[in-house]
């Protein structure tokens, strides 16, 4: 597993972030805007190969690199069955303003951003960087993209088309989702509260997370059996508005069912709850009567997005990875902006670093469209 | 895995009696469009508005762009087109979407409003459709489909990876049946770009068997969607898998050969080879244009000849390299079509259809 984000350039300052319980964020400084909503950015460098001028790219890499060295892998690849399933928002779009505005005011415009969009599809990059020959695809499902691209790569996995996949994904903080996000009124101006009675909205943030997933009998081959493994994903569709989840939630609650029955455990057997949990009034609200429903009034819930802003494409990839660290760790981070249980909602955060005990954990994730994800996440004994 | 039914949104109409009737009808000239920049005029194959005006289907789809509309259309058709929309079930109906562009007018007008008007001032309707997962979310609000929906994209193999994928979930009873579809339109600033990047034909003729080291394009747009199912059911047009294809492989054995090159990948010459020696081989992207996922619809076509038993004319029929094109529309046995795209390393994807 390899995770960037405003929590940490790595995995192991990432815990060391949780663990403190520090917030790092602030004012944008990659771009100008007249918003000054708080944003979590990554401020590790970034050393990726300078033909890819996207920074969506470049965290990806970064990422990517930490979870070959901990899978014992190298970068070539070839001769074995590899995928690559990324997600992503900003790096499937072709949103250079410049380039755009060049166009509209001149009706010319250089071609490079078109030819480094044009090459930089981001499971083709890393399909590339690591010389999988095998099906690689970008995820675009909004803010459960790289959720859904684990889910592919899990049945890429299980129905034999690949011993190993390259999944995750990465979104950098960008100009065109901060516009678009405070279109719609949804940005806190202050620190994000998931969960929280008096919540006021996200904080957007970037970064990668990168999992490597392997076939068992591919993993003991090699010797490298890992201890943390997706035990199942579920999705479903709300069918009902571009931008706002099901009130009644049945969509997120058929996901995560279906993720548990996929694991073959029961609801008791989760030990925690890895929320999607934005810091907005509509989604914490509704997946928090969901996670009531299906684990209990009892059920630990966080949401580590007060560590990391949304990121987007990335959070999905980002989320599993803590939910996995989580349970090797035995300790979930206090739920960052959680202070007071908001009547709505039958359950609450953590507000303090807790212990757990268990095999298995669930990361959720609902975005633009109506889709729902469901990660269960276990852990080997 | 089955083609229980299909969908089509192209520049010659709706629907799959539109597809047969211009696999019949051949090549006809494209519009032309003035395109900003361009010092001339660029041939393109448009999706009317005629054909995007179905109050009815798009009920739920009103404020939608071309991308959403083209999509919901195909979508549905293809669940009509089944005759298995009563007995769907919507909680085991997947949609995949791919795209390689996605919905590019839209958000090149969500730029429009940050650059007229301010960071602070941008249209939320604009921005929420500028997702390329919007189109998804149409599909499944009009379908009321509450299986998982994904919409993916990739710049040779968009529907290639939909299709795998697709199979996937069928096979490991995600789903009970899989809405898979492709999409991809046209606006301004990728005419420009195409009309910068790439060698517009004059005449308005895509010559796929030129196999030309720098092809011709007539940019194109639509959408085609397949319901795909376990086992076959509804109209059922053909059994469908995508495979791979090595460079330097043996040719692939097919009863009709669909070579996917469209004019936008660069040299084309590497098809040559790949089609060198197949019995038969036949082109109709010059019907649909140059699409960046025209494999699907070169996937529609190849269903519907299985599915008459019909092999259609080549409506291009240029061969300086002397392949065994379909000169004439005849009937005839044929028991699987493949469709065959390279990407620009040579290394390939098909799409095999068997009757």
């Amino acid at each position: 597993m390899g995770a960037v984000s405003a929590a940490g350039g790595d995995i192991s300052e990432t815990l060391e972030c949780f663990a403190a319980g520090r917030r790092n964020l602030g004012k944008v400084t990659l771009f100008p805007s007249s918003l000054d909503y708080p944003v979590f950015e990554v401020h590790r460098p970034l050393n990726g190969p300078v033909r890819y001028k996207s920074r969506t790219i470049q965290l990806v890499l970064a990422a990517l690199d930490e979870a070959l060295a901990g899978a014992r892998l190298d970068r070539n690849m070839s001769g074995r069955r590899v995928g690559v399933c990324m997600g992503t928002t900003v790096a499937s779009q072709l949103n250079d303003i410049d380039f755009y505005q060049s166009y509209r005011r001149d009706g010319a415009a250089p071609m490079e951003p078109v030819k480094s969009f044009l090459k930089g599809n981001l499971a083709e990059v890393v399909a590339a960087e690591v010389q999988a020959s095998g099906p690689a695809v970008t995820v675009v499902n909004a803010c459960s993209s790289s959720a859904d691209a684990i889910g592919a790569a899990l049945s890429w996995i299980r129905g034999g088309i690949c011993d190993l996949v390259i999944a995750g994904g990465g979104d950098e903080l960008n100009r065109i989702p901060l516009c678009g996000f405070g279109s719609l009124s949804v940005f806190s101006h202050k620190p994000c509260r998931p969960y929280d009675r008096d919540r006021e909205g996200l904080n957007l943030g970037e970064g990668a997370g990168v999992l490597v997933l392997e076939s068992e009998e591919s993993a003991r081959m090699r010797g490298a059996m890992s201890d943390v493994f997706v035990a199942g994903y579920g999705a479903a569709c709300d069918a009902h508005h571009l931008t706002a989840p099901r009130p009644d939630g049945s969509g997120l609650e058929a996901a995560v069912q279906h993720s548990l029955r996929e694991a073959g455990i029961q609801p008791p057997e989760v030990c925690f709850v890895n929320a999607h949990g934005t810091a907005t009034r509509d989604n914490d609200k509704v997946e928090g009567n969901v996670l009531a429903r299906v684990f209990g009034l009892d059920a630990k819930v966080l949401s580590t997005k007060g560590y990391t802003g949304h990121t987007l494409g990335a959070a999905g990839a980002l989320e599993a990875i803590f939910t996995a660290l989580a349970l090797r760790e035995g300790w979930i981070p206090a739920s960052a902006g959680f202070e007071n249980k908001d009547d709505e909602i039958p359950i609450g955060a953590v507000r303090e670093k807790t212990a757990v005990a268990g095999q298995y954990a669930v990361s959720t994730s609902l975005a633009f469209g109506g889709n729902n994800a469901s990660l269960v996440i276990g852990r080997r004994t | 895995m089955n083609i229980a039914g299909m969908g089509i949104v192209f520049s010659r109409g709706r629907g799959v009696a539109a597809l047969e009737q211009a696999l019949q009808q051949g090549w006809v000239a494209p519009s032309e469009v003035e395109v900003r920049g361009l010092t001339n005029r660029l041939s393109v194959y448009a999706v009317s508005s005629e054909t995007l005006a179905d109050k009815t289907v798009l009920a739920k789809a009103r404020r939608a762009d071309r991308f959403v509309r083209m999509s919901v259309l195909a979508a549905s058709d293809a669940v009509q087109d089944s005759g298995l929309s009563g007995k769907l079930d919507k909680k085991r109906l997947g949609v995949i979407i791919a795209t390689a562009l996605g919905p590019h007018v839209t958000t090149f007008n969500f730029l429009d409003g940050i650059i007229d008007f301010g960071d602070a001032a941008v249209s939320p309707t604009a921005f929420s459709h500028s997702v390329h997962n919007a189109a998804a979310s149409y599909v499944a609000m009009t379908l009321d489909v509450r299986g998982p929906t994904l919409t993916m994209t990739h710049f040779h193999f968009a529907f290639h990876e939909a299709l795998l994928l697709a199979g996937a979930w069928l096979q490991e009873k995600r789903c009970d049946a899989v809405l898979v579809g492709a999409v991809d339109e046209l606006g301004a600033v990728m005419e420009y770009a195409c009309g910068q990047k790439s060698r517009p034909a004059k005449d308005g003729r895509i010559r796929p068997f030129a196999f030309s080291s720098s092809p011709e394009t007539v940019p194109g747009e639509g959408s085609v969607f397949f319901l795909l199912t376990g086992e076959p059911a509804g109209a059922a047009y053909a059994d469908v898998v995508s495979g791979v294809f090595e460079p330097g492989a043996s040719p692939v054995s097919a009863g009709l050969m669909l070579p996917d090159n469209f004019g936008m990948s660069g040299d084309e010459s590497r098809y040559r080879d790949a089609v060198a020696g197949v019995a038969r081989a036949a082109s109709y992207v010059p019907v649909f244009g140059s699409i960046m996922t025209g494999s699907a619809f070169h996937a529609a076509a190849g269903a519907l000849v299985l599915k008459r038993q019909m092999c259609y004319a080549c409506p291009v029929q240029d061969n300086p390299h002397g392949v065994n094109i379909c000169r004439e529309t005849v009937a005839g046995p044929v028991d699987n079509v493949v469709c065959l795209r390279l990407d620009c390393r040579g290394h390939g994807k098909t799409i095999c259809l068997k009757h």
